[in-house]
């Protein structure tokens, strides 16, 4: 199993009021798995990819990402673990504006310490994986919003990390691009990378291989995606 | 991330915000600019001094009346005799050079010029290291002969005649009431020449003549002061205290001569000089940690621009380190940037104005060391807080922000 929680809590302590986030969250994902996790906004879901990401840390319970308990690590040892087991994809791209495309795939190898010919090779590598072999000297402002985030998964991949995470990564697409999107991360999937994927959209979670649905910050399903049963809106965010 | 990939990211960024870049280290460039001027002009001008009272050689001794005091009586100025009592009594003394002075004209029937009119004797040339660029100086037998002649200076020469040749011309030379004619038998250069620019068009011209008829050319004829040079400088406190003893006794008074070595004057200039420099140095460096403080803002400004680029760093794998060393260096090349800029500009402006006031310029390397590491610790120091600030900006919310 890649990712493992246990009675996960988050709780958010705004001085007065206490939050909870989560309540108390289990889940199991295994390699190669592709999981969309759905739920309105209020839901627990961003929480969760917080956490999952190790952006955030938890209130109480355990993660285990990769056989190695996060849940314990903070500050700086995150930083490390998110460099080399997580891949981030966001809905607005988060690419870096005065920096290519290759430069941008660049970044996390630069943080990982990886020596200069072999990022440059790396990063071209992904850049060509994802499409954009001949896109890799422009700037985010010369490129369209498919090809930036095109852009932000051959960054995401570029470390080899342990599970891919997006966030809403169709959000700012048209549906011609987010098709695109959705493409490559099923063929990513196909070749044994594992995705998690935040969405609300559930023609997008069509796409996935398994479904979890969040409300007020617990999982209320949690399927295997069968998709003319999606068609049908039997599944609901 | 290591320093060289900071490097890199710096200067990116420092790149793509020229005009504000720019107008950042301006700020660094005055104070760095206006402190190596101003210490290397200092240092050149201290050089220069020195240099001077070198020339004017250190085998001298002034012996002085105390103008200060005012129970000075007219029979305790210094008198011809005086001058050579102390060549035949007091052994080690080489000659000596009395003078009196007053501010007044050189004249001819077309023209005029405000002079230092000195009464002087043969000496005063090698004193003063004249250069004569016409004719010969005043003589021991014009003094003995108390012959109505004179010595002008070149501006005051090319003022009045447009000339240096003017060698057996009459000119009138007046002090307050009194005034003579005099034969000019020589032209030399002037005596402030070196400080030409500072005066321009004022620079008093000078016109000496024989000490002896300086009752018939000066209102206030007395002589003040005399110069004495000496064979050897070793005993020479002892000297001066013989001297100003042979004075007194001559005299019959007390305690109304002093006697100085060129040397202690030069101390006393260099100590103002160096006072001086310092004060406007200081002065210099406030204007330095007033471009930090902007670069300080700058800084901020800019981790606040771009806290989701910070954000989207750390999302990546950044650690608190790498921001941190991220906006540190950026900080470090504006003001190293801005230093070695204002290196140039300061020795520039150094060369320019030390050519104008006719000083040579000592740009000493430890300054130009002093100032790189003043850029780079203002660039260090001021950029230390927008980098922790950085560094530590929350990554959910940074990469949130709008």
């Amino acid at each position: 199993m890649i990712i493992q929680i246990e009675n996960l809590k988050k709780v958010y302590d705004t001085g007065k009021i206490q939050v909870e986030a989560l309540k108390g969250v289990s889940l199991g994902i295994e390699e190669k798995e592709y999981v969309a996790v759905m739920g309105a906004s209020g839901s627990g879901k961003s929480t969760l990819m917080n956490i999952l990401g190790c952006l955030d840390r938890l209130t109480e319970g355990k993660y285990i990402l990769d056989e190695e308990d996060v849940s314990v690590l903070s500050g700086n040892s995150l930083a490390a673990i998110r460099n080399k087991k997580i891949g981030f994809v966001f809905q607005s791209f988060n690419l870096l504006p005065r920096l290519s495309a290759l430069g941008n795939v660049e970044l996390p190898m630069i943080y990982a310490g990886v020596p200069g010919s072999e990022r440059i090779k790396r990063a071209k590598a992904a850049l060509e994986r994802v499409g954009l072999g001949d896109r890799m000297h422009h700037k985010p402002n010369e490129m369209s919003g498919g090809q930036k985030q095109r852009v932000a998964i051959a960054r995401a991949l570029v470390n080899d990390p342990a599970i891919l995470l997006a966030d809403e990564p169709t959000g700012n697409l048209d549906t011609r691009s987010s098709e695109e999107i959705m493409e490559i991360f099923e063929s990513l999937n196909d070749e044994g990378a594992t995705i998690i994927m935040v969405t609300h959209e559930q023609d997008i979670a069509m796409h996935t291989k398994r479904a979890v649905v969040f409300r007020d910050g617990s999982i209320i399903s949690d399927k295997p995606i069968e998709k003319r049963k999606i068609r049908r809106g039997e599944i609901q965010a | 991330m290591n320093l060289v990939e900071s490097f890199k990211s710096a200067l990116q960024s420092v790149r793509a915000n020229k005009m504000r870049s720019f107008l950042t280290m301006l700020g660094i460039i005055i104070g760095i600019s206006s402190v190596i001027t101003i210490v290397s002009i200092g240092q050149g001008g201290k050089e220069a001094i020195t240099g001077e009272f070198q020339d004017i050689g250190t085998n001298i001794i002034n012996v002085q009346v105390k103008a200060m005091d005012t129970s000075i009586e007219t029979r305790d100025y210094f008198t011809l005799k005086d001058a050579e009592l102390l060549k035949e009594k007091i052994p080690g003394v080489e000659w000596v050079a009395p003078s009196a002075e007053g501010r007044g004209y050189i004249k001819s029937d077309k023209d005029s010029k405000f002079a230092m009119v000195m009464a002087v004797n043969e000496h005063f040339e090698e004193l003063m290291h004249l250069e004569l660029l016409e004719g010969r100086f005043i003589n021991q037998r014009d003094i003995q002969n108390a012959k109505q002649v004179t010595v002008i200076d070149d501006i005051s020469a090319k003022a009045i005649f447009g000339t240096t040749e003017i060698i057996g011309e009459k000119v009138k030379v007046s002090n307050q009431s009194k005034d003579i004619y005099a034969t000019v038998v020589g032209v030399c250069k002037n005596v402030n020449g070196g400080m030409a620019a500072m005066f321009g068009d004022n620079m008093p011209g000078n016109a000496f003549v024989p000490i002896t008829i300086r009752e018939k050319v000066l209102s206030n004829h007395q002589i003040s002061e005399m110069s004495v040079t000496l064979t050897d400088m070793t005993h020479s406190q002892e000297i001066a205290d013989k001297m100003i003893r042979l004075l007194e006794k001559s005299h019959r008074n007390e305690d109304k001569y002093a006697a100085s070595e060129g040397f202690t004057q030069l101390d006393t200039i260099n100590s103002v000089l160096n006072i001086f420099t310092m004060v406007i140095s200081a002065i210099a460096g406030i204007s330095l940690i007033v471009g930090g403080i902007g670069v300080m803002n700058i800084m901020l400004v800019s981790v606040t621009e771009r806290t989701r680029e910070i954000g989207t760093r750390k999302a990546l794998g950044a650690q608190n380190r790498d921001i941190m060393l991220q906006f540190l260096t950026e900080s470090l090349i504006i003001c190293l940037i801005g230093g070695i800029i204002g290196m140039t500009l300061g020795v520039s402006l150094g060369l320019v104005v030390g050519k104008m006031i006719n000083i040579p310029l000592d740009v000493s390397p430890l300054v130009i060391l002093a100032s790189f590491g003043f850029s780079s610790a203002v660039g260090i120091f001021f950029g230390l807080y927008p980098a922790q600030k950085a560094a530590k900006l929350d990554p959910i919310e940074a990469l949130r922000y709008e």
